[in-house]
């Protein structure tokens, strides 16, 4: 059950992709998030496409495990979807029954919002199938250090993430083995109605909450003893360095953004009868 | 007569990843009733995975387990009786404490059975009883014991339920030697005075040698060797080969028999070395 959620999970391959700088492919996630809200027609969000497919084939992680990554977001698609379809109502009727009306502008729309949610998720999950929880925190930390200017410390918010992402596989591994010590006792946690479900993790969750306080103590103290003193005059190991491939990459993002302003211009916006004219 | 058997038990962590590794393969043990049973080996080699399949918390990929006779995944109502006829107790148990107070806490499995109020109260104040709780220990929270109370009061968890099998995993790692010894006391005290089947994983060879009628060595996810005290300690260049040891005294002994004394390699505990001594002593016309 938790083991199956892909999001935030790393694949160490040795890619390209792979070896850009963070801060790179944080700019990159962003402006991708960006250029597809702006894009406002079929032929922009394929060109999106057709750039996300490359950075997926050149990640080198297979396309299956991409996908696998839309799986718990397809029923928010397939509500967005039925909604639209109710909703939409433009160009040709298809069908036009009893209170159910479908017209050929809605399921255009809902294949658009399909298409529009499923790039965002993939290249969101891309950027941590990619880059290593660590890499992505330096990242973050390294691209907001200027904020400190500002009076705003980035540093301990990265640091808290850092410890945050850390202690996920620590905390399903001790939820395991809690639940098989409490089932040993002969509580269940999968049987009855809603209310005594809910009653049932109250073995669960006090020792959790308990052992986490006692860890975090125990880190706080471990880091104390360290001399960690919060972000000031700290180096890292590896400096991250700009290198070649990433500022191509840099040309890559303005070339999107370019290409798509353009394809907006010149494609017009998004107009389901026009489309759907074409596509007939 | 055996009362808790495996049958070819196998079981695999991870089945179709990238990650499969197989904790179990093909164990075969049989624990008689009223047996002491230490099951010994190195870190990674499947015993706690073992210990979790006797009490139905896990389910084999392939293989059986029998509790008298019976398949335990035989039906659903089944697993949730083996529960409570094989009560285990994990490793580092005061980590689950979670009620408001202790007697609270060792009632939690008595509850779940769905036991009456008053059979509750009797198992409960057994349970402490044999643990060493004293009663207006009862009324405290358990966040406020100390980690050997903690322990004694986890144990006492599982006691309540009245399992046929005990088992626990590690009862003494992470205490003191005057916790350790309050432990093993106790648990040697209870299976005298209840006469039920105990089983124990143990990394000390002291201790298995000093209470255990039957000790099963794993080692890489099978069964190494089973038998008594006797015949498994007898085997120390192999215990050594798979990273475990003898007890402290058997090592003396053997260093002795090295340099020429005639003694026993055959000494256990400190009580036997202690009479292989006296006898050597004696025959020498010491005393």
């Amino acid at each position: 059950m938790i083991k199956d959620i892909t999001i935030g999970q790393y694949f160490p391959f040795n890619s390209v992709i792979h070896r850009l700088d963070p801060r790179t492919k944080l700019l990159f996630t962003i402006v991708f998030i960006v250029t597809v809200f702006l894009a406002n027609n079929f032929v922009s969000l394929f060109f999106c496409m057709l750039l996300s497919a490359a950075v997926i084939g050149l990640s080198k992680i297979p396309v299956k495990t991409v996908m696998k990554g839309l799986k718990p977001i397809l029923l928010i698609i397939v509500i967005t979807s039925i909604l639209q379809i109710a909703y939409v109502d433009s160009g040709i009727v298809l069908v036009d029954e009893w209170k159910i009306k479908i017209t050929s502008g809605g399921i255009l729309t809902a294949v658009f919002m399909t298409l529009r949610i499923s790039l965002l998720i993939v290249m969101s999950t891309m950027l941590t199938y990619t880059t290593s929880p660590t890499s992505l925190t330096n990242g973050l930390d390294r691209m907001f250090a200027p904020l400190k200017k500002l009076g705003i410390d980035f540093h301990t918010v990265t640091m808290i993430m850092t410890i945050a992402l850390r202690f996920i596989p620590t905390l399903i591994e001790e939820v395991d083995k809690i639940m098989s010590a409490q089932k040993s006792r002969g509580a269940s946690f999968d049987q009855g109605n809603l209310m005594k479900r809910a009653k049932a993790l109250i073995p669960l969750f006090i020792p959790l909450l308990f052992n986490s306080i006692r860890r975090a103590y125990e880190l706080a103290n471990a880091m104390t003893c360290r001399c960690y003193n919060g972000g000031k005059g700290k180096t890292t190991m590896n400096a991250l360095k700009f290198s070649l491939r990433d500022y191509m990459s840099i040309l890559v993002m303005a070339f999107l953004i370019g290409g798509i302003i353009v394809l907006n211009i010149f494609c017009g916006e998004y107009n389901a009868e026009f489309t759907f004219n074409l596509a007939v | 007569m055996s009362h808790l058997e495996t049958q070819n038990l196998t079981y695999v962590y991870g089945e179709g990843t990238p990650f499969k590794i197989t904790a179990l393969d093909n164990v075969n043990i049989d624990i008689p009733k009223g047996e002491f049973v230490a099951i010994i080996g190195h870190t990674g080699s499947g015993k706690s995975t073992l210990v979790q399949h006797l009490n139905g918390l896990l389910k084999p990929t392939d293989g059986k387990i029998f509790l008298d006779g019976e398949n335990i995944w035989q039906s659903k109502s089944k697993i949730f009786d083996t529960r409570f006829r094989v009560g285990l107790c994990f490793q580092y148990p005061e980590y689950q404490l979670f009620e408001e107070t202790v007697y609270k806490d060792i009632a939690f499995g008595p509850t779940n059975m769905g036991l009456s109020k008053a059979e509750i109260d009797e198992r409960v104040r057994n349970a402490a009883k044999y643990v060493g709780i004293p009663n207006d220990m009862l009324e405290k929270s358990p966040f406020d014991l100390s980690g050997g109370e903690k322990r004694r009061v986890a144990i006492a968890g599982v006691i309540s339920m009245e399992p046929e099998i005990l088992i626990l995993d590690e009862p003494t790692s992470g205490l003191d030697p005057m916790g350790r010894e309050h432990i093993l006391a106790l648990i040697k005290n209870y299976r005298e005075q209840t006469g039920k089947t105990v089983i124990i994983v143990s990394h000390s060879m002291d201790d298995v040698a000093r209470f255990a009628t039957k000790v099963i060595v794993m080692n890489s996810s099978k069964v190494e060797m089973s038998g008594t005290v006797d015949e498994v300690f007898e085997k120390a260049s192999r215990l050594r080969e798979i990273g475990l040891s003898v007890p402290q005294i058997t090592e003396i002994f053997i260093k002795l028999r090295e340099k020429g004394y005639p003694v026993s390699e055959k000494i256990y505990t400190v009580e036997q070395g202690y009479l292989e001594l006296k006898k050597l002593f004696e025959g020498r016309g010491i005393s």
